[in-house]
């Protein structure tokens, strides 16, 4: 087979697509799976790097008490456009930069279903991008209601707010096609043999992704269109004074808002589903546990979304509802995570930098995940709601979660992709100090949220003060780290290194190692046949 | 794809392959069972009955514990 793939690679003379645009032509009018996913994938490190320098100003600012640098209403600029950079701009497209590389390599297809949407969906998130970032500089300012653009907030600030808005509208409808792509290739373009229960586990965690993506994003779409319509058309959807329930904007935001967190962390679970058995060498312990697990842990977040709420005010039979249900999630993703230490238990383990990063993911995302727990209860929830607590958190499963598992997944793929080895001792620096760094920066905030420190706020009480300059060292570091990431990837994307065999990691074992390395232009032209 | 045979799977199998991926856990030999004899639309209106029920019954305990 891999003489007809070889074959494949160096005679696209009869292939249409052979016949691309060269420079930049090629990549705008791109319909290549792979082109597409690498256009992903830069475009999400770019925004990594644009949201890094707004967390930098955010912990500059909170390296002191007082008011060092920013007005406060810029700061709360910053905090928002952090966020909203880093969840739509840079997690959410890597991950479908990820689905674009991998998905048709697993499954045996020879691109993705919708190759000319497939360009449509990318070439939608750069304007958006630029409208998001155009926000900081009209009258007033970015959005500032915090990620979540809570109303009355939201319907109460300058134009900014409607940039933002418009940017999120093309951000969803680009997510939307890409995940109708993603379904309709993951249903219709398996190889022979490919059946369901047959998929790589990180094909399945995005198929059920995407399921809850095409659910969810109108619903974010509804609500912010809502806002706009409160702020422009006359409308009192959110406001009191009108009739309106400005709770109501939680309820809807928070029914998109909880899937879209497993959104951002089911692609995750497939990747370290992948990088484990490889560096294990033994196949994934409990796959079918694993496929349903995640079923059972997408059905389930649509029904706790207002855990996010306690302190809204609702009743007693509400609280106890949200609570129970939010706790029951915590049993299939404990399946997950015994599942990973099972593979790993009695394997012949090594650890590459891709392994490193998936051990390292489920360290410190079981410990985003215990604190949830503990955010879940109500009375619990109702003292630290909006404190620092909630902020430590979310970014234990953002950022060593969706993050470290992107970082595992890139070290894991980036041999296949180009050709080249990464630079393992520059791979190891990085995730040494990234998990060294993150920890620095996000541990005390336990801390200072246990002690009461509201959240999105540019100045403190001074009990507050020694924590925060930890975390904010810390943060420095951690961002500084990540240049190693950019370093090592452009050395093995321009050449530099080992030249990359098919097969780098011998536990590895899915479709994607048996191509060549770099793969050919279409992965598959004459289906494999799975046994 | 499709090489395998699809018979029809009784609504108690259905049930009980809902059930236990709500635990998310599953024995291998009746998973293996389930990918032959089970039809997607038959677990996704099973997911969803099984969802409404879960639904249900966290209602009724909340009820029992706030009356």
């Amino acid at each position: 087979m891999q003489a007809a793939h070889d074959h494949a690679a160096h005679a696209h003379g009869h292939d249409a697509h052979a016949h691309h645009p060269s420079g930049i032509m090629r990549w705008v009018q791109t319909t290549n799976h792979k082109d597409i996913g690498t256009l992903y994938l830069i475009f999400s490190l770019t925004m990594f790097f644009i949201g890094g320098i707004l967390a930098f100003g955010i912990r500059a600012e909170l390296f002191q008490p007082g008011l060092q640098f920013w007005r406060p209403d810029f700061f709360n600029e910053l905090t928002t456009m952090h966020g909203l950079i880093m969840v739509f701009g840079a997690i959410m497209p890597a991950f479908v930069g990820f689905a674009n590389w991998q998905i048709p390599m697993m499954i045996g297809a020879p691109d993705m279903a919708f190759a000319r949407m497939n360009n449509w969906s990318f070439w939608l998130l750069p304007p958006a991008a630029l409208l998001l970032i155009t926000s900081f500089f009209v009258p007033g300012g970015a959005p500032a209601a915090g990620w979540t653009i809570y109303a009355p907030l939201s319907t109460q600030m300058g134009p900014g707010m409607d940039l933002g808005i418009f940017a999120l509208h093309i951000m969803g409808a680009s997510s939307i096609m890409g995940s109708i792509n993603i379904v309709t290739t993951i249903l219709n373009m398996r190889a022979p043999g490919m059946t369901l229960m047959k998929m790589p586990l990180f094909v399945w965690t995005w198929l059920i992704t995407a399921y809850l993506l095409i659910a969810v994003m109108p619903v974010l779409a509804g609500a912010i269109t809502m806002v706009l319509t409160d702020r422009h058309f006359g409308t009192n959807f959110f406001n009191a004074a009108g009739g309106g329930d400005p709770v109501m904007f939680q309820h809807i935001f928070w029914f998109f808002g909880h899937p879209e967190v497993y959104i951002m962390i089911l692609p995750a679970f497939g990747i370290v589903s992948q990088v484990i058995p490889a560096f294990a060498r033994k196949p994934l312990f409990g796959y079918a546990s694993m496929v349903y697990a995640t079923s059972s842990i997408a059905i389930l977040s649509f029904i706790v979304w207002a855990h996010h709420m306690f302190t809204t005010g609702m009743p007693a039979a509400g609280q106890l509802f949200f609570m129970f249900s939010t706790m029951l999630i915590a049993v299939p993703t404990g399946v997950k995570v015994f599942n990973w230490i099972a593979t790993m238990w009695k394997g012949s383990m090594t650890f590459e930098t891709p392994m490193l990063f998936a051990v390292g993911f489920i360290l410190v995302f079981s410990m985003g995940g215990f604190t949830g727990l503990i955010l879940a209860i109500t009375p619990v929830d109702i003292q630290l709601q909006d404190t620092y607590y909630v902020v430590a958190h979310f970014h234990y499963v953002l950022v060593a979660g969706s993050l470290f598992a992107i970082f595992a997944g890139t070290y894991f793929w980036l041999p296949k992709w180009t050709g080249h080895m990464y630079d393992e001792t520059l791979g190891k620096w990085h995730f040494w100090l990234s998990l060294v760094f993150f920890n620095v920066t996000f541990f005390p905030m336990h801390f200072l949220g246990l002690a009461g420190m509201p959240r999105r706020i540019p100045d403190y009480a001074m009990q507050f003060a020694d924590f925060n300059m930890i975390a904010s060292i810390g943060a420095f570091g951690f961002g500084l780290s990540q240049l190693l990431f950019v370093l090592g990837v452009v050395k093995c994307a321009r050449g530099g290194g080992v030249k990359a065999p098919d097969k780098p990691w011998e536990g590895a074992d899915t479709l994607e190692w048996t191509l060549s390395s770099p793969p050919p232009y279409h992965s598959f032209e004459t289906p494999p046949v799975v046994k | 794809m499709a090489a395998e045979q699809k018979s029809n799977a009784s609504p108690l199998q259905v049930i009980k392959a809902v059930f236990w991926s709500f635990l998310g856990i599953r024995r291998r030999a009746e998973y293996e069972k389930d990918a032959v004899s089970l039809k997607p639309a038959q677990v996704i209106i099973a997911g969803i009955i099984g969802a409404i029920v879960l639904v249900l019954s966290l209602v009724t305990l909340v009820h029992f514990i706030i009356s």
